[in-house]
């Protein structure tokens, strides 16, 4: 039913490092009567360090160009570090890849028809939080910067964007000639009052809980008509990701925004709002004036129009879907959708992505104060056939740490399978050798109630007996702060939504002081190492601190991750260029009916 | 009988002011509040407490109903601060869909049933009244979300003979809008078939065991005058009873059908305003609901006043 958990409460403490390599040069520099080193020398030696990057073996280089987008580099800029880096070919863009997989010409003119969940709330972009909400501002509004499918991000309203030496001030440079759908040109000032109005406690956007401790209301500057400067409250190596679409109420708005987006819906979006009627359907028309354009120069978005139909009931989603009443699923669940896997009418798109189901278990409750005990429950988990009960198999798999393999520059650490002998001895080692009971609390939500019944058939051999309370999702959420009953039940299973990094994980949720433990774990040396990892952008540094931390966070297993679920778009077979979700953006400015 | 109906018309409003109060009451019980519905979960509790005051949820119980109630007997029923869109319209325009839907499916079901149930009285013990009475009885255990799924998937995915969903395009006519409604009754003749027919089948018996019956089949009436003039009309009293009944939920109660379908009625509307905290939404549906409820309980009152002499002799007295 909603979208989830997107926060961080961030307060890091985080003094800037150069890579080695570049220290040793900027001293070189020094002594050679260089005494200053610029933003445009920062970029190059940061570009020459994950040439050397790569070249070590250190980083692959699907990594080098997330690192690279990341730090603002275009396509082309990243393609010719990757040629620079010799050995095999290039990887190519995930829109070069599509344009070469044999799809048809673009055919312009048609309707799409989409189903999307209905928004929860009325539409406003600085307070949605749900899919269908998400999905359908991002039709009308658009973000700075898009993430793409293989989460690497390339500029939407920013043309381009580079980090100070410090990491501290990031200059974006916007991209010209665009107007609002009401006429008036996107500047400078329109970045300024978005992020002041973002920022400001009084909007009730769930921005805030992003960007705490970030970005403060003021800290967003005009440089010039066209150049922005945010000037944030500490260094940030991964701020782009937090003016991207995966920070999903950061569209950019007009800057004399009054909240009243339904009945005044201005943006610079390739589709405009002609009809909205709450729960049940949204009709969007080409934006004649938009002012994106595809490779050979084509005006975009290619289609007439676009008839959302919001479906709440998934049975119903299939069944439209398997009928040819709609085109497109802006997102496809796993639960429910099984009938669509072998529909010869369609095909499903496929993203590995970092959505997952969290199995917290509450250090400061018996008997998981003991790691022996959540050990145990770890190592009676048969990974490979969860993720085929729960997932069809299409999910990656997770092995209890939160840096999923799927992320750029994952430590590699050992397995962790399925153990029974080992679990009983740790349980025996902890006093339970005759066995032990627990109480996993968890929700009807999605495919959570099937989750804990596997957990609880595969903790029985071990002699684990697991009490299962299953309660509704607002049962499961309801609560004041500390004591809601996600956060403070001995064992629990809570969703999370895709996120950019392991680094927003980790704040969220495994630190002292994250706002959503539910494990309360509390583990010094994984935070500092955590506050070292956030401050180097050294890719070979970053990667030691990660393995150290993966490794820790395994051994002390303060919840399991056991799987990282694929997103799904399913779509009729006739249906292209519509590409991956890299969050619930589902851009469709390509999208055409062969 | 004017003076019944009148008396049972103003008994209307004491039970719709209960209702109200126990709507908002309960309302109050579920976990969550609006302010909270309207930022998600990742707004900070300041920020979810400034929107509850602005939006005046956090004054206590009576003096929210108070105020509410005054807004809502003036006329004024507000603007959903969840959805942003006016509750009355969109509250008439649910209830007119699942009104559509209700008097479709009942205007099918009531004379299907009633044949059906009156033709196995009367062949009673006979392979067709076995027949009937165990085929209806076992398509009246089927969820509506399994049979709606089965005829779907046959006659909407498969075959194609109907649509997917049960909402006409806007602007369609009466008989489109009944076409595209065709699937999402059968489940529901399905539930009430065998309930009606049985009420209709066990009047048929008991009336045909009546004196008065062998009477008139003794003095010689043709059979067809005894089945209409005497069997019919006296069977019909529990039965009408019961269809009464039924109508509640045919227009408040079919949350699965609508979802499965689609389909936007007041079933749906009431379950998102209730998970969503929407009050103002919640109590202007149920309330509607509940006067459809009552009028239809009426009107089946009334049928069965001038459907039975003995009734209305003693409502007179």
């Amino acid at each position: 039913m909603v979208a989830k958990l997107w926060i961080e409460a961030v307060r890091w403490r985080w003094a800037p490092r150069l890579p080695k390599e570049s220290l040793r040069r900027f001293a070189d520099q020094r002594q050679e009567g260089v005494v200053t080193m610029t933003n445009d020398q920062y970029r190059s030696e940061y570009a020459h360090h994950l040439i050397e990057q790569v070249n070590k073996g250190q980083m692959t280089r699907r990594q080098l160009l997330i690192r690279a987008s990341i730090f603002g580099f275009s396509a082309t800029a990243a393609g010719s570090l990757l040629a620079a880096c010799g050995g095999g070919s290039t990887s190519s863009s995930p829109a070069a890849s599509a344009s070469a997989s044999g799809a048809p010409a673009p055919k312009m003119g048609g309707t799409l028809k989409v189903a999307v969940q209905p928004s929860i709330t009325a539409l406003d972009p600085v307070t949605i939080y749900d899919t269908g909400g998400i999905t359908l501002i991002g039709q009308f509004c658009e973000y700075l910067i898009s993430m793409n499918e293989d989460l690497t991000l390339s500029g939407l309203l920013a043309e381009s964007w580079s980090p100070n030496v410090n990491g501290d001030v990031w200059t974006f440079k916007l991209r010209q000639g665009v107007t609002f759908n009401d006429g008036s040109p996107f500047e400078a000032d329109d970045v300024v009052a978005t992020m002041d109005l973002l920022t400001d406690p009084k909007s009730g956007s769930g921005a805030q809980a992003t960007l705490l401790g970030i970005l403060s209301p003021g800290g967003t500057k005009k440089v010039d008509q066209y150049t922005v400067a945010f000037n944030l409250d500490k260094p940030y190596a991964e701020f782009p990701n937090m003016v991207s679409s995966s920070s999903y109420n950061t569209v950019m708005l007009k800057r004399d925004y009054a909240g009243d987006w339904i009945k005044n819906p201005i943006g610079t979006g390739p589709w405009l709002l002609k009809k909205y009627v709450a729960k049940q359907s949204c009709t969007a028309v080409k934006n004649p004036t938009y002012w994106g354009k595809d490779a050979s120069g084509k005006q975009l978005p290619y289609m007439d129009a676009v008839e959302w139909v919001m479906i709440s009931d998934s049975a119903a989603a299939t069944l439209q879907m398997q009928s040819g009443a709609v085109d497109v699923q802006a997102i496809t669940s796993f639960q429910g959708s099984q009938a669509l896997y072998s529909d010869p009418n369609l095909k499903i798109l496929e993203f590995p992505a970092t959505a997952m189901k969290e199995v917290a278990m509450n250090v400061t409750k018996d008997p998981f104060g003991d790691k022996r005990v959540r050990q145990a429950v770890g190592l009676c988990m048969d990974r490979v056939a969860l993720n085929q009960a729960l997932y069809d198999g299409k999910a990656t798999i997770g092995n209890d740490t939160v840096f999923s393999s799927i992320f750029p520059n994952a430590p590699k650490i050992p397995d962790r399978t399925q153990d029974y002998a080992k679990a009983k001895q740790l349980l025996a080692d902890a006093g339970h050798a005759d066995g032990l009971a627990i109480t996993l609390t968890t929700q009807q939500y999605e495919e959570v109630p099937q989750y804990a019944q596997l957990i609880k058939a595969q903790c029985e051999p071990a002699g684990i007996k697991v009490n299962l309370n299953v309660i509704s999702y607002d049962q499961y959420y309801s609560g004041e702060g500390k004591n809601q009953v996600w956060l403070s039940v001995p064992m629990g299973i809570t969703q999370w939504g895709q996120r950019p990094t392991a680094g927003v994980f980790i704040q969220s949720m495994l630190l002292p002081d994250s706002a959503w433990s539910s494990s309360h774990w509390n583990n010094t040396e994984f935070a500092s190492l955590f506050s070292d990892y956030m401050s180097t952008p050294d890719e070979a540094k970053r990667l030691e601190l990660a393995t150290k931390m993966a490794t820790i966070e395994q051994d002390e297993t303060p919840t399991l991750q056991t799987a990282w679920i694929t997103q799904l778009r399913a779509m009729k077979k006739n249906v292209y260029g519509v590409h991956g979700p890299g969050s619930f953006y589902c851009d469709l400015r390509a999208a055409y009916r062969a | 009988m004017t003076r019944y109906i009148a008396r049972r018309l103003l008994l209307l409003v004491p039970t719709l002011i209960l209702v109200s109060m126990l709507v908002f009451a309960l309302a109050e019980w579920l976990p969550g509040d609006v302010g909270r519905t309207i930022l998600g979960p990742y707004a900070t509790q300041g920020e979810v407490e400034m929107l509850n005051h602005k939006l005046g949820a956090d004054r206590p119980l009576p003096a929210r109903y108070a105020s509410w109630l005054e807004h809502f007997v003036t006329g004024d029923w507000g603007t959903s601060p969840v959805l942003n869109v006016p509750v009355f319209p969109t509250v008439m325009k649910a209830l007119g869909n699942s009104l559509l839907l209700a008097s479709f499916a009942l205007v099918i079901i009531v004379p299907t049933a009633i044949a059906l149930g009156v033709y196995a009285g009367l062949r009673k013990d006979s392979i067709l009244d076995r027949g009937i009475t165990v085929s209806t009885l076992s398509l009246t255990v089927i969820p509506e979300f399994v049979s709606g799924v089965i005829l779907l998937v046959i006659f909407a995915v498969a075959l194609k003979w109907f649509p997917v969903t049960a909402l006409a395009p806007e602007g369609s006519n009466l008989a489109t809008r009944l076409y595209y409604l065709i699937l999402p009754a059968i489940p529901l003749m399905l539930i009430e078939l065998g309930y009606i027919a049985r009420m209709a089948r066990v009047g048929t018996l008991e009336v045909l065991a009546m004196p008065y019956i062998r009477t008139a089949v003794l003095k010689g009436l043709p059979r067809w005058r005894v089945i209409f003039g005497h069997v019919l009309r006296n069977a019909m009293v529990p039965t009408v009873t019961v269809i009464g009944g039924q109508i509640g939920w045919l227009i408040g109660g079919l949350v699965v059908v609508e979802a499965l379908f689609s389909y936007p009625g007041i079933g749906k509307l009431m379950l998102d305003a209730s998970t969503t905290h929407d009050v103002i939404m919640l109590e202007a549906a149920v309330l509607a609901v509940a006067v459809f409820r009552m009028l239809s309980n009426l009107l089946a009152d009334v049928v069965v006043a001038v459907l039975s002499p003995r009734v209305r002799a003693g409502e007179a007295k």
